[in-house]
């Protein structure tokens, strides 16, 4: 386990009184920007990458030499593991991906015919990886885009949902938590609805996976889109797909245009087997997975994957929403402060979205970072529609997001630090 | 042509002869105007900016008219140049000048000249000109007062000697210390003044700049016995020019330019970064500085008074400033990093902040 005082952030040369420093003159940060990427990685992390890429980066394949054929079990037990993990059927059908944006486009763009006959519902709660693919697909007229709205809380309700679908809806994207607001939607019931009305159910997982328990089973998920580096603690330019059955792959490469239920391939190319097919081979991950994968990132995320599962992760998720609890107790009813979404925070990840009254959210976030070696995150957070219904359109606002190796004390140093600027 | 020491040969070879105007500003549109009509073949004149009616007083390529037409000064400074000698290349660069570009501009260059308002840009100048052997006349003017220095690095080619110094059969003299040598860092944001917080008596731009031209003019005929190799400090108010003598300063210091070749600005680990602000009209601009130093506003804040609307605590100084007719905030932070509002752009960002933060 990592101690608190070890987590270090360089800042080469810099000196001041309000820091304390260790004997290399690297100064403590304390790192609350978890929804962004974590900081710091499990540990075993880094070593594991280390020893990957100085003993056994070799690229992988089913047969072949020893270091291949290494490399590809390391990959195949993690994608078992992570299988498990969200309670998928069949480990085949979890691909590896650069991050969650690139799971989200090739689930997107595989499922959808993209002819203009089809529909797709979303929220107003999206992510623009999650907008911006389905936004420029309607602006050329290829799907129709339905929109739904969230509650004052930051809440979707799933009846809204299901009011909107409609006979030629094909596709609903939702994220399991806001990563603005840090709320988490009801997924079984959303994942219900999608069945009882055979629609496919594409959730973003990027603010709970290795956070908030997920079953692909239980909830229905039929795509299951999820960045390695975040609350799964491993390294960046790791992530998955996990495809559902309903989603077959194309069953020949004759018959794509005329299909359409079937899982579209977007980066064809070598799989290490199967070799003297002409196109990609229609059983997964190879279907999706051309290329050479981030072996080396990919022992990382195994790395921290084995890390998550020796810790208990109800007590990871309670201890998130005791900091933000104490946030949000602390600036809610305080006129110097706004807090945005519900302050229910058993239904919370541990994200909470404030501003500071008289205050550009940029320049708290920069008088945190410089004055208090506070790391949080100002802006948009890449979700324009949120801070459009909240009303933070376009100054944003100042996200904090502790993770799993914050505690108490950097919630307390954070609420001096704002009680101190608000004045 | 006539003069001793030019002729002829010298006249040639001004008119094969490539010159960097880094800036062109008040130093800038001096020089670039005495060495077109000196009869310097190409000009490669890079500037980042538009005209504004205040620069009028002392950059004396532009007029009225460009001002209306908000014209970069790069082009305006080219098309002047155009008239007023037909017969040699002119290259307009509107760009920031910065790690990324530097070294493509000072390509086949004989001498670059300092037209720049900001330590930060010359310290990057003087990497490229240490790093690809180029001299560069390094100056600038501000208030009554103003400096110049011609630096002329110490070679890291194969002809060299092993102390760094021309081999035999180079004219070229001895290398000398480079601004590192002299200044090891750029001094902090908001401590010195700027152009535009104080102001500067356009004659001071005029007697630096004409002391820039002719320390190129030596460069680009080889008169090298004739170059200055002390460095000029002129006070025009109090009436004193002193020179100061730099050259031990290679050899005393460590200059981790010259003595160790590690282009720190160059390779773009020293020096600020500008990033667009998310769905924002606006831009941060990151200080990457090895001083650690945490910045007072006090004597900033006096300074902007009396140009704009300024608030300020411990934490931050917000600026409200109009430039050009455009209203622009300017927030800046201890660290020296500031939040430029009213732009998307990263080049007006830094432009605002040399203008009136400086550093």
């Amino acid at each position: 386990m990592l101690l608190k005082n070890e987590v270090r952030i360089l800042v080469p040369g810099v000196a001041s009184e309000r820091f304390d420093f260790n004997l290399f003159g690297i100064q403590a940060m304390i790192y609350l920007d978890n929804a962004a990427t974590s900081f710091p990685k499990a540990p075993g992390v880094g070593e594991a990458m280390t020893r990957f890429v100085g003993e056994q980066a070799a690229n992988p394949g089913r047969a072949g030499h020893y270091m291949a054929v290494a490399a590809e079990k390391m990959v195949e037990d993690l994608r078992l593991k992570l299988t498990q993990l969200f309670g998928g059927e069949d480990f085949h059908r979890l691909i590896f991906t650069l991050n969650g944006t690139d799971a989200l486009n090739m689930g997107i763009n595989g499922v959808l015919r993209k002819d203009g006959s089809e529909h797709v519902v979303t929220t107003a709660l999206e992510h623009n990886s999650v907008n911006r693919p389905l936004q420029a697909l309607a602006d050329m007229k290829l799907i129709e885009l339905t929109r739904v709205d969230f509650d004052q809380g930051g809440f979707i309700d799933p009846d809204d949902i299901r009011v909107r679908i409609q006979p030629n809806t094909k596709l609903i994207v939702l994220t399991h938590a806001s990563n603005v607001l840090g709320t988490i939607q009801d997924i079984k019931a959303v994942g219900a609805i999608a069945r009882e009305h055979d629609v496919l159910f594409l959730l973003d997982a990027a603010q709970t996976a290795g956070l908030v328990p997920i079953s692909i089973d239980q909830m229905k998920i039929d795509l299951l889109a999820f960045p390695g580096h975040k609350s799964l603690l491993g390294p960046t330019g790791t992530g998955g797909l996990y495809v559902g059955d309903r989603c077959p792959p194309l069953p020949n490469q004759q018959s794509s245009l005329a299909s359409g239920d079937v899982f579209r391939a977007w980066r064809e190319g070598g799989t290490g087997g199967d070799s003297s097919s002409p196109t990609q081979p229609t059983q997964y991950p190879f279907y999706l997975e051309g290329g050479t994968p981030n072996t080396v990132g990919i022992a990382g995320l195994a790395a921290s994957v084995d890390f998550l599962a020796s810790q208990h992760s109800a007590n990871v998720l309670r201890s998130e929403q005791v900091m933000i609890a104490t946030i949000i107790n602390q600036c809610d009813g305080d006129k110097r402060f706004t807090v945005y979404g519900s302050s229910d925070v058993s239904r919370h990840v541990g994200t909470v979205s404030i501003n500071i009254t008289g205050y550009d959210s940029a320049d708290a976030c920069s008088i945190l970072d410089d004055s208090f070696a506070i790391a949080v995150r100002s802006g948009l957070h890449c979700a324009p529609y949120v801070h459009r219904r909240m009303g933070t359109f376009p100054g944003g606002a100042l996200r904090i997001s502790p993770g799993h190796f914050n505690d108490q004390h950097d919630v307390e140093k954070v609420l001096t630090a704002l009680d101190e600027i608000a004045g | 042509m006539l003069l001793s020491g030019f002729g002829e040969e010298g006249q040639r070879k001004l008119l094969k002869s490539k010159v960097l105007i880094a800036g062109c500003g008040a130093l800038g549109t001096v020089v670039a105007n005495t060495l077109a009509r000196a009869g310097v073949g190409h000009l490669v004149i890079v500037d980042r900016d538009y005209i504004e009616i205040t620069n009028l007083q002392r950059q004396i390529l532009f007029d009225e008219s460009d001002v209306e037409n908000a014209i970069p000064k790069a082009v305006a400074a080219k098309e002047k140049i155009g008239s007023i000698n037909s017969q040699i290349k002119v290259t307009a660069v509107v760009d920031d000048l910065n790690h990324t570009n530097i070294e493509s501009m000072i390509e086949g260059c004989d001498v670059i000249v300092d037209g720049v308002d900001n330590f930060e840009t010359r310290f990057l100048v003087n990497d490229v000109a240490v790093k690809h052997g180029v001299p560069y006349i390094y100056a600038g003017a501000v208030g009554v007062v103003g400096m110049c220095y011609t630096i002329l690095p110490h070679l890291a080619s194969p002809s060299v000697t092993s102390n760094g110094d021309p081999g035999p059969g180079d004219k070229r003299p001895a290398g000398g210390p480079c601004l590192r040598c002299i200044f090891e860092h750029a001094p902090p944001p908001g401590m010195n003044p700027t152009c535009d917080t104080v102001g500067v008596l356009g004659p001071v731009v005029s007697v630096i700049a004409n002391y820039e031209a002719v320390e190129a003019l030596k460069v680009i005929t080889e008169n090298w016995n004739a170059i200055n190799r002390m460095m000029l400090h002129v006070d025009l108010w109090q009436n004193t020019m002193r020179q100061f003598a730099v050259t031990k300063a290679y050899e005393i210091g460590d200059c981790r330019c010259c003595k160790h070749r590690v282009f720190e600005y160059l390779d773009g680990k020293l020096g600020s970064s500008a990033t667009t602000l998310c769905g924002r009209n606006a831009v941060q601009l990151t200080r990457n500085s090895a001083d650690g130093h945490k910045l007072d506003f006090k004597d900033l804040a006096s300074r902007l008074r009396s140009h704009c609307h300024i608030q300020v605590n411990k934490f931050m100084l917000r600026a409200a400033i109009i430039d050009g007719g455009h209203p622009y905030e300017l927030t800046l932070f201890t660290d020296g990093r500031a939040i430029v509002k009213g732009t998307k752009q990263p080049e007006i960002a830094k432009s605002i902040y040399s203008k009136y933060v400086g550093g």
